[in-house]
């Protein structure tokens, strides 16, 4: 997982101004990751990113409702997401690069499926 | 008036009947080839450019890193500012959270694939990022002499071989060549396209601005081939994100 998140951020990491499609990701802290568990609230399948909420139940982190903003449709579609790989009521656990301000969100890092099922939202190495 | 003699009509008829078939015995003229046609089927020569293209920004291909920008000074300190700012918070997000469209050059370097349509008198392109289009005139008009400023400016093109050579001007001076490099209504812009292999194309972008360049700054960017369709693209569809007027990031938790 740690080779993983290094992957990520150096990818990143490289993209500039201009190749960051819309925005930056400076109110995200990707120099850390926490891990998350909790149900689905609502998987939106929208531009310019992707929102998941869920409602996370406590250990190990603080419960209470998360926004999670992911990569786009345009791009997840594109390696191999659908807008049905998470529905509303799948019980699962996430890995999230968390506000820096503390509030209760972040960048989707990952999210693991009841069966065991990884889908990342980054490449999980620059190719 | 009188009405006229059905047996004259018949008659009539007869006549340019007789006429018409005293004219096969020559080969009628052949009729002028259209305009309109030939101008659609000379598209054919055009070198294939179907699908859409990628933009390579994790470089996988290894293409050598973009050459720095040379500034005149004014453009240097203003962006040495820009910078500081940065370090207090400040000027971490563009106008692009908010979901204005970057204009040229920022269009071209979106991690969104575009595509390239050919008609006569045009090529269009199509980005997927913030679905903006291009329109690159290549019927062989000029720029106007006194273009409205946009964000595309005003784009003109003309085939070298395989290569659609582009010059744009008229630019709005609300956009930016680079994170804290704005630039003069006097920018030119220039691109070079053209399709490497299979797999690849090329652009060869030179930004010309003697207001903020001491020399014009060329760049290339590869683009990968995808068997693909653009995609959809609203900016305001679900936007959570925001920069305020100090360029501040913000991300909405509720909608």
């Amino acid at each position: 997982m740690k080779v993983f998140i290094r992957a990520a951020t150096a990818a990143l990491l490289t993209m500039t101004l201009p190749a960051m499609a819309h925005h930056s990701t400076a109110m995200f802290d990707f120099t850390r990751t926490v891990q998350l568990e909790g149900t689905i609230k609502d998987f939106q399948w929208t531009n310019p990113h992707t929102w998941t909420v869920v409602t996370v139940t406590g250990k190990p982190a603080v419960a209470g409702e998360y926004g999670l903003e992911g990569m786009s449709p345009n791009y997840l579609a594109r390696n191999g997401w659908t807008k049905r790989t998470l529905n509303s009521g799948d019980k699962v656990k996430l890995a999230i690069h968390p506000l820096k301000d503390g509030r209760k969100g972040g960048f989707m890092v990952s999210v693991t499926l009841p069966d065991g099922t990884i889908h990342y939202n980054l490449p999980r190495r620059p190719e | 008036m009188q009405p006229v003699k059905p047996f004259f009509m018949i008659a009539l008829a007869v006549v340019i009947a007789g006429l018409g078939g005293c004219e096969t015995a020559t080969p009628p003229a052949k009729p002028a080839p259209d305009p309109a046609v030939q101008k659609w089927a000379a598209l054919a020569a055009l070198p294939d450019w179907n699908g859409v293209w990628e933009i390579d920004w994790r470089n996988t291909r290894g293409s050598a890193p973009r050459p720095q920008m040379k500034l005149t000074p004014e453009y240097q300190a203003r962006l040495d500012t820009y910078r500081k700012k940065q370090k207090g918070g400040e000027n971490l997000q563009s106008e692009g959270a908010n979901c204005v469209p970057p204009g040229l050059p920022g269009i071209m370097s979106q991690p969104y694939p575009i595509e390239f349509l050919y008609q006569p008198d045009k090529v269009v392109m199509l980005t997927e990022a913030y679905m903006q289009f291009r329109h690159i005139w290549t019927d062989g008009r000029k720029h106007p002499e006194d273009p409205d400023p946009a964000y595309m400016g005003h784009s003109i093109g003309h085939w070298e071989g395989q290569t659609l050579v582009i010059d744009s001007v008229g630019f709005t001076t609300s956009t930016m060549l680079a994170s804290g490099v704005p630039h003069s209504d006097q920018l030119r812009i220039t691109e070079k396209i053209h399709r490497v292999d299979k797999d690849w194309m090329e652009i060869e972008t030179t930004l010309i601005d003697p207001v903020v360049f001491t020399e014009p700054y060329t760049s290339t960017i590869s683009y990968r081939h995808l068997d693909d369709e653009i995609r959809e693209y609203i900016c305001l569809e679900n936007n959570h994100d925001g920069a305020d007027e100090k360029g501040r990031p913000s991300l909405k938790l509720e909608k």
